[in-house]
């Protein structure tokens, strides 16, 4: 492939994840000014505060809330051009200081969370394609009622079963590992459910394909069939789906670190929202869309050594 | 405050344990020891608030009930109240009036330090004063109570004389609360951003680290001779510290209590209580929050409820006594005062809420309110009798949603169309400020009757520049205004009770309120902490005289 083809290519890829990123910022920041609720409130001590009309003017000057929301906006654009992320109304701390602190846990609940999703949906999918009828019914029947589990509530049942009955683990989180334990197989077990549907279903096509008939003939078993041949159709879809799959992770965590009383940016955002706290709301939403940009771009290069075809497809005639 | 043990099936440790804990309240440094077993020194509390946690940790700045709770463990206030409710030496140790109730002289007690090494002395209450009442602290409850005081003038180091610009009868108990608790002058002088982060106080602990949205570390502060004239036992308190953590999840929260992570929770609702009391082997204290009962305010100043008899026929359509028997488990006690149960001048007339639906049609018919849809709502001029009543997710618990919804449903049966529209706590305020509801329940927590004043005389229907006001039932009434002013500045105590129960009957008499309980605070801890009491002046928890049993 040329050089320049190349660059185009990265070009491309780059223009669109800033467009990405303006865009969620500027939806966000329309979005928080949609509902009621006065910013300057969030600066003077929350909502319901019995600030003076000194106070409040002072505040709404020194932070140009008293500016039309269009100056405003293109005042945010500007401090975020230059990669600031300003300073938190209600914690008068830097935005991009909070979220340091905060995401590392986020991060880790997120790619723990994937990583046993994965090994749940690919133990599944093996299994339920060399089960036979039945076991492909009951890995169907697993796999919607995976998907289909809300968090708060599958969060709660473990609690119920494993801490509150059986004691093995904590229910909120501590400094031990074994407090990451339930919420990440609240986080894991939903998203394992939907990987699973699609391998599954991607898995039995293959096993149809000429390729596994002829590989069959050749000696090969079932389970090195599927392991080796198999698998690698089946993974594609799913190695798409894990760009998504981790912003939907991370929206996930908002409900998991309350109900675990884990630190981390979804407690963060869901804090910065009930106050309108709009410096953090859109720093931790453009944060959580750039590791969803940062995955996207990730997943493409791992499907593309997964199937070596999108490259040569992709090469000149 | 009631404290009782769960233990339904041995009532002779309820018994005993309870009458320590009356005990520790009651009687300095003896009682308790006797019936539990010889206070433990050492270990680290766990506790687990289900409150927001606080944006800045000195309670000058705002002033909510989430910073009351940690603040009451390292910060300290000028005098405190005793079980009864009568006011008590603290740090002040005793205080004067002037015949014209303009100037109080309060003693300080000597040889008192913060735990920075700074002293306490006159000098120190003048300039936490001055930090409450300057704009810049941001201050909203603890500048509100003290809007009376002018200024205060170091008569000596152990002499603080506040100047008063009219006769206050609350002032003791403005300065009672958390939100007025006496703090470092050099702490308050490093500037806002680190005072927020670890004020200094007096108290029996000392922040040592807030981790923001984990926890807040504690330690025992060993030089501690303070403490209000009731407490248990002299000295340092024997917890090596406390660990202060935010789970905001109310069936997570008890699940750590259970599986012994945490030692103590508070926020436990009304279904986890009944859960705690049938497994037997948690400790309740039941302390109401002082100031207000939670109580619908029925907005006054607008169509519909502009008019008495709509008013009058809402509360006999409303049934809640029903729902709080069902859906808080008999937790809660209904309420037939706007004033909480611990207040000693609460007043309260059930005849006035008896519900009769016959009666609040003939109410409505006669109000003329005739006309009714296919659904039942009935209309006047075209205008349907239709009810906003914003609920604050924030401050209202699924229970009382619930309850709500209860009376959504009563209510429809007199035809009025009641739309509850639950809201987070900014949207909550958005829609107060523009007027858009007919009811609402807006809990407000303060010590004394004077609360009176700030949800029902007139002045608290301006707004604050913030859009905030606080008498929501928007009642203006000229007689009750005076009154509520007449008993602020009264002295005399037998006078000051006479003028708030006039008061009352004027607030209760005129429907401008359903009242429907206490506002709950209960509080769940491990049969191995002992030694904890309700501060018996906001009802927060204090861990000065507890120890972990095991």
């Amino acid at each position: 492939m040329p050089r320049s083809r190349v660059l185009r290519r990265v070009a491309l890829r780059l223009a669109g994840a800033a467009f990405v990123l303006w865009a969620v910022a500027t939806l966000t920041f329309f979005a928080i000014h949609l509902v009621p609720g006065d910013p300057a409130q969030a600066i003077l001590g929350g909502p319901g505060s019995q600030a003076s009309q000194e106070a409040l003017d002072e505040v709404r000057a020194d932070y140009g809330l008293d500016q039309p929301l269009v100056v405003q906006y293109g005042a945010m654009l500007g401090r975020l051009v230059t990669g600031d992320l300003g300073d938190s109304y209600a914690l008068k701390t830097p935005v991009a200081e909070l979220i340091g602190g905060q995401i590392l846990g986020t991060l880790a609940l997120a790619a723990l969370a994937l990583v046993v999703a994965w090994v749940l949906a690919v133990g599944l999918a093996l299994w339920s394609t060399s089960a036979g009828r039945i076991g492909r019914a009951i890995a169907g029947g697993l796999e919607l009622t995976a998907a289909a589990l809300p968090h708060f509530w599958l969060a709660t049942v473990l609690i119920a079963v494993f801490s509150t009955s059986l004691g093995w683990l904590p229910p909120v989180s501590n400094d031990a590992a074994s407090g990451l334990v339930l919420p990440v197989i609240t986080l894991a077990v939903p998203l394992a459910g939907f990987l699973a549907q699609l391998m599954r279903e991607r898995m039995l096509e293959a096993l149809e394909q000429p390729f596994a008939v002829s590989a069959a003939a050749r000696g090969e078993t079932a389970a090195g069939l599927r392991l080796r041949h198999a698998l690698r159709h089946a993974a594609l879809p799913a190695i798409n789906l894990s760009g998504w799959a981790v912003g939907y992770l991370i929206s996930g965590a908002v409900v998991v670190e309350t109900i675990f009383a884990r630190p981390g940016l979804g407690r963060t955002l869901l804090r910065a929202t009930e106050l309108r706290d709009v410096p953090v709301v859109v720093g931790v939403v453009l944060v959580v869309a750039l590791v969803y940009v940062l995955m996207t771009l990730a997943t493409d290069v791992v499907s593309r050594f997964a199937d070596p075809r999108i490259a040569r497809e992709e090469a000149p005639a | 405050m009631t404290s009782r043990r769960i233990f339904r099936s041995l009532p002779a440790v309820a018994l005993v344990a309870a009458g320590a804990i009356v005990l520790a309240g009651c009687t300095p440094a003896d009682g308790d020891a006797a019936a539990t077993g010889d206070p433990v020194t050492g270990g680290t509390l766990v506790y687990a608030s289900g409150d927001a946690e606080p944006s800045c940790l000195d309670p000058h700045v705002g002033g909510n009930y989430p910073q009351a709770l940690i603040a009451g463990q390292f910060l300290e206030s000028l005098v405190s109240l005793d079980e009864s409710g009568e006011v008590i030496p603290w740090l002040a140790t005793e205080w004067t009036t002037s015949e014209d109730g303009l100037t109080w002289d309060f003693t300080l007690r000597e040889d008192v330090s913060f735990t920075d090494g700074t002293p306490f002395d006159a000098e120190a209450v003048k300039a936490n004063v001055e930090h409450l009442k300057d704009p810049a602290t941001q201050s909203s409850t603890g500048y509100l109570a003290l809007g009376k005081v002018d200024t205060v003038e170091v008569v000596s180091d152990t002499v603080a004389r506040f100047h008063l610009s009219v006769p206050d009868s609350a002032l003791l108990e403005s300065l009672s609360q958390p939100w007025t608790a006496i703090e470092s002058p050099t702490g308050i002088a490093r500037g806002m951003d680190e005072n927020c982060v670890a004020p200094v106080g007096t108290g029996p602990f000392i922040v040592d680290e807030w981790i923001p949205q984990d926890h807040v570390s504690l330690v025992r502060n060993d030089d501690y001779t303070t403490g209000p004239a009731d407490r248990a036992h002299d000295g340092a308190a024997y917890l090596d510290g406390i660990t202060w953590r935010f789970i905001p999840d109310s069936a997570s929260r008890y699940a750590a209590l259970q599986a012994g992570e945490v030692d103590i929770i508070d926020n436990a609702q009304p279904d986890t209580l009944d859960q705690a009391s049938k497994s037997g082997t948690l400790v309740e204290i039941d302390a109401p929050r002082p100031g207000a009962a939670n109580r619908l305010e029925l907005n006054s100043g607008q169509p519909p409820f502009d008019d008495i008899r709509v008013r009058e026929a809402f509360i006999r359509a409303a049934d809640v006594n029903d729902g709080i028997d069902s859906l808080f488990f008999g937790t809660a006690d209904r309420s037939y005062s706007v004033l909480s149960s611990v207040e000693q001048l609460a007043y309260s007339d059930d005849s006035l809420f008896d519900t009769d639906l016959d009666e609040a049609n003939a109410l409505l018919d006669e109000a003329g309110w005739t006309e009714r849809d296919s659904r039942g709502i009935r209309s006047k001029d075209g205008v349907p009798l239709t009810l906003r009543f914003p609920v604050s997710t924030n401050q209202s618990i699924p229970a009382e949603q619930s309850l709500f919804e209860q009376v959504q449903a009563t209510a429809k049966e007199a035809g009025f169309d009641v739309q509850l529209s639950p809201v987070d706590l900014s949207s909550w305020y958005g829609a107060l400020a523009a007027h858009e509801y007919e009811l609402v329940s807006a809990p407000y927590t303060k010590v004394g009757p004077d609360v009176l004043r700030i949800l029902y005389h007139s002045d608290s229907i301006t707004p604050a520049p913030s859009g905030y006001f606080a008498n929501l039932a928007q009642l203006d009434d000229a007689d009750l205004d005076a009154l509520l002013t007449a008993a602020a500045s009264e002295s005399d105590p037998d006078e000051r009770a006479d003028l708030y129960e006039q008061a009352q009957q004027i607030i209760l008499g005129g429907f401008y309120a359903l009242p429907l309980y206490d506002q709950q605070n209960h509080f769940l801890h491990s049969p191995g902490l002992e030694g904890v009491r309700a501060m018996p002046t906001v009802s927060t928890p204090t861990f000065a005289d507890a120890w972990l049993a095991d």
